[in-house]
């Protein structure tokens, strides 16, 4: 079939999510534990011979979870095939995977353009080992082989070629990664999302290369861009392009051929007839409708109409599960609009600041709301409250007993306040004049003595007034 | 389970040599054997010893193991001396070589598995093991199965009634020791498409094929994984059902193990036939080998029918024109790319056989296959590639899956009017080994035309041993319906 | 069916077999026989029919997500000498 293309660049991904089941697709080997290769292993993840597969329950109700979520339709039967072909990462020199039928099919993501990428289909299939290279791929004598990783589940989500951009692959690969998040069938911290890309571009007749194995959504961006570059060099040089499949090094940010079209694999498909198919019943997808959480779309409508707090905010909260469910949990407590901004701009500043993500972050929702609504009270300065959250990123206490305990509360005192200024100016005299003269950044100068002094507990706003006032009367 | 090592091994056997266990007469029959051991009044252990000598004897002659577990049977006997119990305490079992046994090297027959000693018990020696069966050891048989002679080996077994003929298989080894086992002896066969029946036949002994996943199939190195099943072999139909009341049953371990409930079939043994309906399957009398049913086979199995009948059992003639067209052709495509993926895993890595890692991948695998399969295997190999490869697999894989519905419906037509189908096992009696070489393989594969339609249909059947002719074991084939194998014990006990 | 050294050949290597050249030439007409007589199937209608990928019915078995005991590392490695640190070794890639 011949598609009938006109955009610049023509984009399509094949995305392998590793779910975060307990054990292997199947067997009831642990997905995860400690670093010693081979310790999560038993017959059937080796490929023993005499063992056989079992399918982890779990493992379907997480795909289906994902099919529901990226708006596929569900096929009534999970059927498993065998995909023969021979690599040293795989136990049994074949994959058990689904060809025939598909777990769901025809879904999408849309993207904030309002473009919605197709999902031509999802499904199951079992990750192959881990294979290292002990003296690098080219000149190693053999490969050592880890099993811990064989066996793991994967769901595959294979898109139409219907993204433009490199840029447009990320953004789909990051709203999927936060669907994951919302669905907790993904472990960040644990779980790896690859990803296979095809692209070609308009001036070689839409000649498709497929880059291999890219993990990070930095370096999918990356390999498409050098991609793109390098399709366009070739028609630039007159070289003829032919469809291949390559392989993307990290370490250079190039491509690399592994092998053209005419030498593809065979792999044989046959159904796995050491497994049975699975009846997806009606039933069965209701119980798992029922167990959906709210989605990212879904959570944006509620923040901005429900907590009403401005669009971009409830976007940039959605697209953290763990930021969504805090601000839905301080904003009962304390203004949503002040939750809101102390969230996207506070605890993200802090978590970027300590190489964190999300799912890392240990802090306790209860002190967040003890110091918010000392801010929201006025209890403390902003300036106060930012020096506190970034000590609550690092180690759990309670705002409240440690602003009581270091005396932090913001000095209310205006006679103490007033004199002072006054003693501030009169130490800077010069500096005032400058701001009488209309050097703006003289004035933070002076806010900037007291605070000082006041170790942050001033209110930064009434100092200023303050400080106008004095000056000006002078 | 603990296996005796080293010193204490070699002291057991050291006190087992100084006694006079020689002069021990073996108990034949099972149920006394079985009794002895409960109430003590053998020793067991010497017992043992002297099952493993014999074993040996025979082995030596007729070559019906690739290895005799003497070390396992040993320390399962002192066990056993110990707590006496389990509905096969002390009865020997031989084990076809591709049924997984923990600790003993299990190679189905092939040299790309040496030294492969699985880590775990498959579900039925487990089973087994726990009821007080001793593992004598596992039987040579065809290389994963591939073959209806036996001969498909490195040890080939050769026929108990004369040395100059086969087994029969692929469960020949199983199958030959049956027959010549002195001693209370069970065996484990397994059948693909044929090869516990066609043994039992050749070998003068009861095998039972019984429905596909009646009996786990978990620990079985796989041939084509929908078809293949393990069943019992014996000497009598009494213990056929004995043994299968031990291993028939859901196992929770595999995924296409039947939940049907088992029944006791000792039950069946022996209760009245009269006014069951038996279809003659009438096709596979006639001329199905280009000269026909070996002439001998029919007449024998005629005279058992008039005896069914003076028993008033009813039985009319019927057709199989699409079983008995296309179940040869159906079968071998599906059984061949089944087997070409289940083999695919054999590459000399992680266990088996290994060569040193000088190549690539691709080059270490391919000459790795290439040494350590036999010409067999790589012929099914080719076959199963080939009818699974893009392009061809609409017309040969998937179309024989569909083809498999259309003989399983004719079954069930049947079935609905008959309790049993008869028919002979294979259309010639045990042949020499000189005989066979003069077959193509397509000629190989066209002797499985009466025992490859119920195994693609994974029906139970079973191989009625009806005496001899000159040194030619006869038989007859009964085949039931899905879960029937309680009828197969009925009218085999009526056949006498 | 045309059976000819070419695709024997392909067979061989996508199933990761070195035939001889004795092996070939024995194979072209036995493979020939065999799906000579397994294209007997062209002859039978199954149109309306479905396949039966295993002989009884069969479906809905799935396992619990509940982790049980591996094998050790040592077990794993047990019945290999291609060993290396608590890792398999295989044969290089490339």
């Amino acid at each position: 079939m011949k598609m009938k293309f006109t955009a610049d660049i023509i984009i399509g991904t094949e995305v392998h999510v590793q779910l975060n089941t307990n054990t292997k697709l199947f067997c009831s080997c642990a997905t995860k534990g400690e670093d010693i290769p081979n310790s999560r292993c038993c017959e059937i993840c080796l490929g023993m011979p005499g063992s056989k597969p079992l399918v982890n329950q779990k493992a379907i109700e997480y795909a289906l979870k994902l099919a529901l979520a990226l708006h596929c339709k569900i096929n009534p039967d999970v059927i498993f095939s065998r995909k023969v072909y021979f690599y040293p990462d795989l136990a049994k020199n074949y994959q058990i995977t689904q060809f025939e039928v598909p777990l769901g099919e025809n879904g999408c993501i849309i993207l904030d353009s309002g473009r919605k990428v197709k999902i031509e289909r999802i499904h199951l299939e079992e990750d192959p080992a881990s294979l290292i290279h002990p003296a690098g791929m080219e000149k190693s004598q053999y490969t050592l082989i880890d099993y811990n990783r064989s066996g793991i589940p994967l769901c595959e989500i294979v898109t139409a070629p219907e993204m433009h951009s490199p840029e447009e692959a990320r953004e789909f690969m990051n709203k999927l990664k936060i669907i994951l998040q919302y669905l907790k069938i993904f472990d960040e911290n644990v779980c790896v999302i690859k990803a296979d890309a095809n692209i070609s571009i308009k001036e070689s007749g839409y000649i498709r290369s497929e880059i291999k194995n890219i993990t990070g959504f930095k370096e999918i961006e990356d390999a498409l861009l050098y991609e793109i570059q390098r399709q366009k060099k070739a028609i630039k040089d007159n070289e003829k392009l032919i469809q291949d499949t390559r392989g993307w090094n990290p370490d250079n940010k190039t491509t690399i051929r592994l092998r053209t079209k005419e030498t593809e694999a065979d792999y044989g498909y046959i159904i796995d007839p050491d497994l049975v198919k699975i009846d997806i019943t009606e039933k069965f997808v209701k119980d798992i409708q029922k167990e959906m959480p709210e989605l990212p779309e879904q959570k944006i409508h509620k923040f901005i109409h429900t907590h009403k707090i401005n669009e971009q905010d409830a976007k940039i909260l959605a697209a953290e599960y763990i930021l969504a469910e805090l601000f839905e949990q301080i904003a009962v407590e304390v203004s949503p609009q002040l939750a809101a901004k102390w969230l996207r701009r506070e605890l993200i500043r802090v978590v970027n600041y300590n190489k964190m993500n999300f799912s890392q972050l240990k802090i306790d929702v209860k002190h967040l709301i003890e110091l918010f609504s000392m801010i929201e009270k006025k209890e403390i300065t902003e300036t106060v409250g930012q020096d506190i959250m970034n000590q609550l990123i690092i180690k759990q206490f309670s705002p409240k007993e440690y602003v009581e305990k270091n005396n932090l509360k913001t000095v209310q005192d205006i006679a103490q306040l007033e004199s002072l200024c006054k003693e501030i100016i009169s130490k800077n005299a010069q500096v005032a004049q400058d701001y009488k003269n209309g050097k703006q950044e003289a004035l933070h100068f002076l806010i900037g003595q007291v605070m000082r002094q006041m170790k942050g507990k001033a209110d930064a706003k009434a100092l200023k007034e303050m400080f106008e006032k004095m000056i000006k009367d002078e | 389970m603990a296996i005796l090592k080293g010193q204490r091994y070699y002291k057991l056997k050291l006190s087992i040599d100084n006694n006079n266990y020689q002069e021990i007469k073996m108990i034949t029959n099972l149920h006394n054997h079985i009794q002895a051991v409960h109430n003590q009044s053998i020793d067991i252990v010497e017992y043992t010893a002297k099952a493993l000598e014999q074993a040996k004897a025979i082995n030596k002659e007729y070559n019906y193991f690739t290895t005799i577990s003497e070390e396992l049977a040993l320390s399962q006997a002192q066990n056993l001396k110990k707590t006496p119990t389990g509905r096969l305490a002390g009865v020997f079992l031989s084990v076809k070589d591709a049924i997984c046994v923990q600790g003993v090297e299990s190679t189905a027959g092939s040299k790309i598995l040496k030294g492969y000693k699985p880590l775990f018990n498959a579900t039925v020696i487990q089973r087994c093991i726990n009821e007080g069966a001793i593992i004598l050891g596992k039987t040579s048989q065809d290389e994963f199965g591939f073959g209806g002679f036996a001969v498909n080996t490195e040890i080939v077994p050769k026929n108990p009634f004369n040395k100059d003929r086969v087994t029969g298989g692929s469960s020949g080894g199983s199958a030959g020791i049956t027959q010549k086992a002195d001693f209370a002896h069970l065996a484990l066969g397994e059948s693909t498409g044929g090869s516990i029946v066609n043994p039992a036949l050749f070998c003068g002994v009861y095998g039972l094929c019984p429905t596909y996943g009646r009996v786990s199939r978990y620990g079985l190195l796989d041939y084509g994984s929908s078809l293949d099943k393990i069943g019992p072999m014996a000497k009598t139909i009494e213990d056929i059902a004995s043994l299968l009341n031990i291993i028939a049953g859901h196992d929770d371990k595999e995924a296409t193990s039947a939940t049907q409930k088992t029944e006791d079939y000792t039950k069946y043994l022996n209760r009245p036939v009269r006014k069951m309906k038996i279809g003659i399957i009438k096709d596979l009398f006639g001329d199905v080998f280009g000269d026909g049913v070996d002439e001998n086979i029919t007449k024998a199995i005629y005279k058992k029918i008039e005896q069914l009948e003076s028993e008033e059992v009813i039985c009319e003639e019927v057709s199989m024109p699409i079983t008995n067209k296309y179940g040869i052709p159906a079968y071998y495509i599906i059984a061949t790319a089944e087997a070409s993926t289940n083999l695919a895993k054999y590459c000399g890595i992680r266990y088996g056989a290994a060569d040193d890692l000088k190549s690539n991948y691709n080059e270490y695998f391919t000459k790795f296959r290439e040494a350590n399969f036999s010409k067999e295997a790589k012929r099914r190999i080719m076959l199963g590639t080939f009818t699974r490869m893009a392009g061809y697999r609409d017309a040969y894989y998937t179309k024989a899956m569909k083809v498999r519905t259309k003989i399983i419906e004719e079954y069930q037509h049947l079935f609905k009017k008959y309790d049993a189908l008869i028919s002979p096992v294979m259309p010639m009696l045990a042949p020499k080994f000189s005989e066979l070489e003069k077959l193509t393989p397509a000629q190989h594969y066209m002797a499985d035309i009466m025992t490859a339609p119920p195994n693609l249909a994974g029906l139970p059947h079973i191989n009625v041993p009806i005496g001899m002719h000159n040194d030619q074991a006869l038989g007859l084939m009964l085949t039931t319906n899905h879960f029937e194998e309680g009828k197969l014990i009925q009218i085999g006990s009526a056949i006498r | 069916m045309q059976i000819d050294k070419q695709l024997v050949q392909h067979i061989a290597s996508t199933a990761r077999l070195q035939l001889s050249e004795q092996e070939i030439n024995e194979f072209i007409p036995q493979l020939k026989e065999i799906l000579d007589m397994f294209s007997q199937l062209d002859q039978i209608d199954v149109k309306n029919t479905l396949p039966s990928f295993h002989p009884i019915l069969l479906e809905n078995v799935t396992r619990e997500d509940k982790i049980k005991p591996s094998l050790t590392q040592e077990q794993a490695l047990s019945l290999t000498k291609h060993k290396e640190d608590g890792y398999f070794k295989g044969p290089k890639i490339l």
